[in-house]
């Protein structure tokens, strides 16, 4: 019904707007206090892992939570500034996103998102200004994904020690005469981890003929592990088997984690070729390698959360636990006890079960839960090594894998 | 071979049935620049009526029961409504130009950039997010073509014929292809085309013979406003997943570059974008074209920079041009608002 009344202002609004002026929404202002149809198209993509990871808690589903707050003095003390690509990415920025909320709604506290202007092709200066704007909206602790986010989080963080800052997928940083802030918690995953469980997973499965698009250019640290412990996962298990494995390792078309005819052909290329499952790893480009791999029946695995629900192609995915570690940084931060992660990179991982795969939803055949859980073990007692070495790791001699990196 | 056949008709039909938006737009005196605009908005509509139609159910059991016919034919209506909207919103255009004899580029432009500002605005609104997607499933899933439907295995072949032009493809197109050949022989064969096109040449003559120039412009841009509209929608469907999210690549200029490349001619038009289409689709996937089905990748041995690959479509562009720009000729009058008391 509210879509129906959505779409008929649609056309009100059209045809009342005579021939020019066309508004724009002011992309920094990401959630108003009137919320609107916000409830929509997500219901069936809640992760699963959201309800476990907190017991007690009255609200486990974030998608029941709204997106935007209501505050009564208008200002919102958790902030978050998205990276690129959209809020509800079904990856990456929604998975942190539903982190705040559910932290937000089961501690009573005001939250709200923002989102740097000119969308893909944000620049540092559009990220400081939605810093600036989430400070001036009251935010005392702001939460941001994505490595990007660095310069304009260091300029933003030395303007503002009483601020904190929560770094998703970064690290310590500097101000710019080299003195620690202590005010920025750096968090990262040890992602080759999952990548190895994942890549082990699907050759054990049966799998030959691998292939791997990753987003960012080759130049976001996370995707590079995820990628380089894909390959290591692989090779250790076509290893065992006793057979050799292809792989096809490209970052083609993905630059900015998105969605897009070219990488959708690219792939199906892939597919009609011969390579029977596709990682896709960056956001919103599981559309386009989804779409690929449903027109020519083959799979693909999902990445940073379990993405088994958005297409029945996903075989599995190699999932770090954001919510968790959203959850870690802001209780720190409101027990007092910031410091402990303050001004330090903190790397959680397979030790910490914050990486894994999601075993109740995978559609693995031939490879059991319990080989899964002795390989987690191996990695959690440090018998199985997983290096995250990629620049020079990944060019060497695979014993099983022929790996054949296309730009 | 097969799968670039394919994946160059998936380019360039949306292409080439944008392309033939414009002509008819030209033909009748106005410039058409909102093609892009018009795309996009249609390429939204289209997606909000699946989407819709999703929620609501009607088309589940269809789907379950892989009861291909009745999908096609929720494509279809998703393309009528996506072309209903493009007719729709080119109004603005004709009643800019025709009635307030504004300028046309200007017009145009305006609509260009009014379009992915509204249809944005809108997604967010519905979708609180920047792309609205389908609502369940994927496109190839609901809309394309697969050989299991016609009860052949996974691992059967077709032919070289069924692999090519069947198996998955989505029959969008060759409704595309079959509208493009029908509006060609009206716009060349019937009495309602040669007057369309007397209105894009000489409507002060036209005017004289009793042809009311007004209504013609009306009917030209009307119909360009539902291909385009249409097109948007094909794009989306058949290149974007089924998704809007105000933008279609730029398709909409691109078309307006592949009737000037093809001289306003519908079968030059087709030419070209098939050209055209074919470029695009060896610059995505150059690495896994096999030529003449030995197995080997010939473009990726070749050991080319992919950025040379990806240039390509539009240095090819920019090459023919150059070679048949001197023979090209717009209709004379378009561009220039029609009044009745100029002689």
């Amino acid at each position: 019904m509210k879509k129906l009344f959505a779409m008929l202002l649609t056309m009100a609004m059209v045809f009342s707007l005579a021939a020019c002026s066309g508004g724009s929404p002011d992309p920094t202002q990401g959630g108003t206090s009137e919320p609107p149809a916000s409830q929509g198209t997500e219901e069936s993509t809640a992760p699963s892992q959201a309800g476990e990871e907190n017991p007690g808690a009255a609200e486990t589903d974030p998608d029941k939570i709204n997106d935007n707050c209501n505050s009564a003095d208008s200002t919102y003390e958790i902030a978050m500034i998205t990276d690129v690509g959209q809020l509800k990415d079904k990856s990456f920025n929604e998975c942190t996103w539903n982190g705040v909320k559910l932290y937000a709604a089961n501690n009573n506290k005001t939250y709200k998102y923002y989102q740097p202007a000119n969308g893909n092709e944000a620049t540092d200066e559009d990220r400081y200004n939605a810093y600036k704007a989430a400070v001036q909206g009251g935010a005392k602790v702001i939460v941001a994904p994505g490595y990007m986010q660095e310069n304009a989080m260091k300029r933003s963080a030395s303007e503002n020690p009483d601020v904190s800052y929560v770094f998703i997928d970064g690290y310590s940083l500097n101000d710019d005469s080299g003195n620690l802030l202590t005010n920025v918690a750096g968090i990262a995953f040890q992602e080759e981890q999952c990548g190895y469980l994942a890549g082990y997973a699907v050759v054990k499965e049966g799998f030959t003929k691998l292939g791997f698009s990753g987003g960012g250019g080759g130049t976001v640290p996370s995707c590079c592990r995820y990628g380089y412990g894909y390959v290591q996962g692989a090779n250790a298990a076509a290893a065992e088997m006793g057979v050799n494995v292809e792989m096809r390792y490209s970052w083609e078309y993905g630059s900015n984690f998105s969605a897009s005819p070219e990488l959708q052909a690219m792939i199906q290329g892939w597919y009609t070729t011969g390579t029977e499952i596709v990682f896709a790893c960056g956001g919103t480009m599981f559309d386009s390698i989804s779409a690929a791999a449903a027109a020519t029946d083959r799979y693909v695995v999902g990445v940073d959360v379990d993405q088994s629900s958005q297409s029945d192609t996903v075989v599995t995915s190699a999932m770090k636990d954001l919510i968790q570690s959203v959850n870690i940084a802001l209780d720190n931060f409101y027990n007092g006890s910031f410091d402990s992660i303050g001004g330090k990179s903190s790397s959680f991982g397979a030790k910490d079960d914050a990486v894994g795969l999601p075993t109740a939803s995978w559609s693995m055949e031939n490879y059991s839960v319990a080989e899964y859980e002795t390989l987690m073990a191996g990695i959690k007692d440090g018998s199985v090594v997983v290096d995250a070495d990629y620049e020079s790791g990944l060019n060497q001699d695979w014993s099983n894998l022929t790996l054949t990196i296309e730009a | 071979m097969t799968f670039l056949i394919r994946q160059t008709l998936i380019y360039a039909v949306p292409l080439m049935i944008v392309a033939l938006a414009g002509v008819f737009a030209e033909r009748s005196g106005i410039i058409n620049l909102a093609l892009e605009g018009i795309m996009i908005f249609g390429a939204f509509i289209g997606v909000v009526f699946v989407n819709m139609i999703q929620e609501a159910g009607v088309f589940d059991g269809a789907k379950a029961d892989s009861n291909w016919a009745a999908l096609q034919g929720f494509a279809m209506l998703a393309m009528l409504a996506a072309a209903a909207s493009g007719a729709l919103f080119s109004l603005l255009l004709s009643f800019a130009s025709v009635n307030l004899r504004a300028d046309q580029t200007i017009g145009g432009t305006a609509l260009n950039l009014m379009a992915p500002a509204l249809v944005l605005f809108f997604i967010r609104i519905i979708a609180n997010q920047n792309v609205l997607n389908m609502a369940g499933g994927d496109a190839p899933s609901w809309f394309m073509l697969r050989k299991s439907y016609f009860g052949y295995g996974r691992t059967d072949s077709m032919g070289f014929f069924g692999e090519a032009f069947i198996n998955q493809t989505y029959p969008a197109t060759y409704v595309c292809i079959l509208l493009f050949i029908v509006l060609s022989v009206i716009l060349y064969q019937t009495r309602f085309g040669l007057r369309l096109r007397s209105c894009g040449e000489n409507p002060q003559a036209a005017d004289s013979l009793g042809i009311n120039v007004y209504k013609m412009r009306y009917a030209g841009t009307t119909i360009s406003g539902a291909l385009a509209g249409m097109g948007g929608f094909v794009y989306a469907l058949t290149t974007a997943n089924c998704s809007a999210n105000g933008d279609v690549a730029g398709f909409g200029f691109l078309a307006l570059a592949v009737m000037i490349f093809g001289n306003w001619k519908p079968l030059n038009i087709a030419g070209a974008a098939l050209l055209f289409g074919l470029f695009k689709c060896i610059a995505a996937s150059y690495t896994s074209i096999d030529i003449n089905g030995d197995g080997i990748f010939m473009l990726k041995e070749l050991g080319i920079s992919s950025h040379l690959y990806r240039m390509l479509p539009y240095v090819i562009t920019l090459v023919v041009l150059a070679f048949t720009s001197k023979k090209s000729h717009a209709p004379k009058a378009e561009g220039i608002p029609y009044d009745k008391g100029q002689r």
